[in-house]
């Protein structure tokens, strides 16, 4: 993932993208922590949209210390968390299916995986929030160093907060089944 | 899904949009990255067109009462401007740092909020009190032709009671309102700071 050292559209910081190409190149990564907060199609729209809204007023405060992406995650997890707790929650919405790409070779191999992911997405939603966190990470292909750093927890805390989510995340699979 | 790997996981978790999906959030991030230009712009504009009427009003009728009401209007123009702006780098620090971090600093917003609340529920009369006094300084002469006919009327003098009287019950309640909510989302946010304390002991091994 390449990162022009462009003026960011959100206002300062010399060291990051424009917004448009953040939005292409993390678009996915914020739209799945999205989805992995809030469940109802209307209340993720909103999320997205403060979570990028978070996202173009923190860039001009990004320095470079750490990845874009890593920064760009940490926001998205934050907006999110603090989204949760505005919301008096709601009986959830049914969820539509996951979309298919469109011009797959394979409908039923994207069938599977569709029906993975909306089961992965389910039991990860059930996590409570620190173990939740640490999954969305790892499955973001997060570093343990990096997931640490982001959460400002030790080594071997995360460790044990991942063997624990790990385990959650095992047996909620499991009983969806 | 039988097999619990979290690297296989992993790839079903990062499958991409769909180029639907990815282009209607393009559009979504081109019309909150418009707004965000645009409430900036309201900011400053706003900031102006208060200023410029002041100044104009205080220059209409330049006595000593103007000049310090209208002095006065600035300066709580200008602290409000920097109190917002101060705000919003604490929400920024917030969502860029830790999360136990960005919940401690939750907890002190909503708690102020809670305050600042209870406090505009007690000075709403004197607040109001306050404003009369501020638009008998600026215009003193205002309304005076329509005045005797509203009082001499009791159909427009009730009717301007009657909305006087609906504006603050709206402030109150709408303040209570606040507070009451203010209030569930502390509550969410106290037991969501537990939660990570309590994963920290435990993960310490306390």
């Amino acid at each position: 993932m390449e990162e022009s050292p462009t003026k960011a559209d959100g206002g300062g910081a010399d060291v990051s993208p424009p917004f448009e190409r953040i939005v292409a190149d993390y678009g996915p990564l914020i739209t799945r922590i999205a989805a992995s907060y809030e469940a109802d199609p209307g209340l993720r729209e909103d999320l997205t949209q403060q979570i990028l809204l978070a996202v173009w007023q923190a860039l001009p405060s990004y320095r470079a210390d750490a990845s874009l992406k890593t920064f760009i995650a940490k926001v998205a997890q934050n907006r999110s968390i603090s989204f949760v707790t505005k919301q008096v929650r709601q009986p959830p919405v049914a969820e539509l299916p996951e979309k298919l790409e469109a011009d797959d070779p394979n409908p039923e191999e994207s069938a599977i995986a569709a029906s993975d992911r909306r089961l992965l997405l389910d039991a990860t939603r059930r996590l409570p929030l620190p173990q939740r966190q640490v999954i969305i990470l790892v499955l973001e292909g997060f570093s343990y160093p990096e997931i640490s750093e982001m959460l400002d927890i030790a080594p071997n805390a995360l460790a044990l907060r991942l063997s624990r989510a790990k385990a959650a995340l095992k047996s909620m699979l499991e009983h969806s089944q | 899904m039988s097999d619990f790997d979290l690297e296989r996981l992993g790839d079903v978790w990062r499958q991409q949009l769909d180029p639907a999906e990815m282009e209607r959030l393009q559009r979504t991030a081109a019309m909150v990255s418009r707004r965000a230009r645009l409430a900036n712009i309201v900011d400053v504009g706003a900031a102006v067109i208060v200023s410029g009427v002041v100044i104009l009003l205080v220059s209409k009728n330049p006595t000593i009462g103007t000049f310090l009401m209208g002095a006065a209007a600035i300066v709580v123009l200008l602290y409000s401007n920097l109190r917002q702006r101060r705000l919003r780098q604490v929400e920024l620090r917030g969502l860029t740092g830790g999360t136990e971090e960005m919940l401690n600093q939750s907890i002190e917003r909503v708690e102020a909020t809670r305050k600042r609340n209870w406090f505009g529920v007690i000075m709403l009369g004197p607040a109001f009190a306050v404003g009369m006094l501020f638009a008998s300084f600026v215009a003193p002469d205002s309304g005076e032709q329509y005045l005797p006919a509203m009082i001499a009327d009791s159909g427009p003098r009730s009717l301007v009671l009657t909305i006087a009287i609906f504006a603050l019950l709206a402030a109150f309640f709408l303040l209570i309102r606040s507070i009451r909510s203010a209030g569930r989302e502390l509550g969410r946010l106290i037991t969501l700071r537990d939660a990570y304390r309590r994963e920290d002991q435990i993960s310490r091994g306390e």
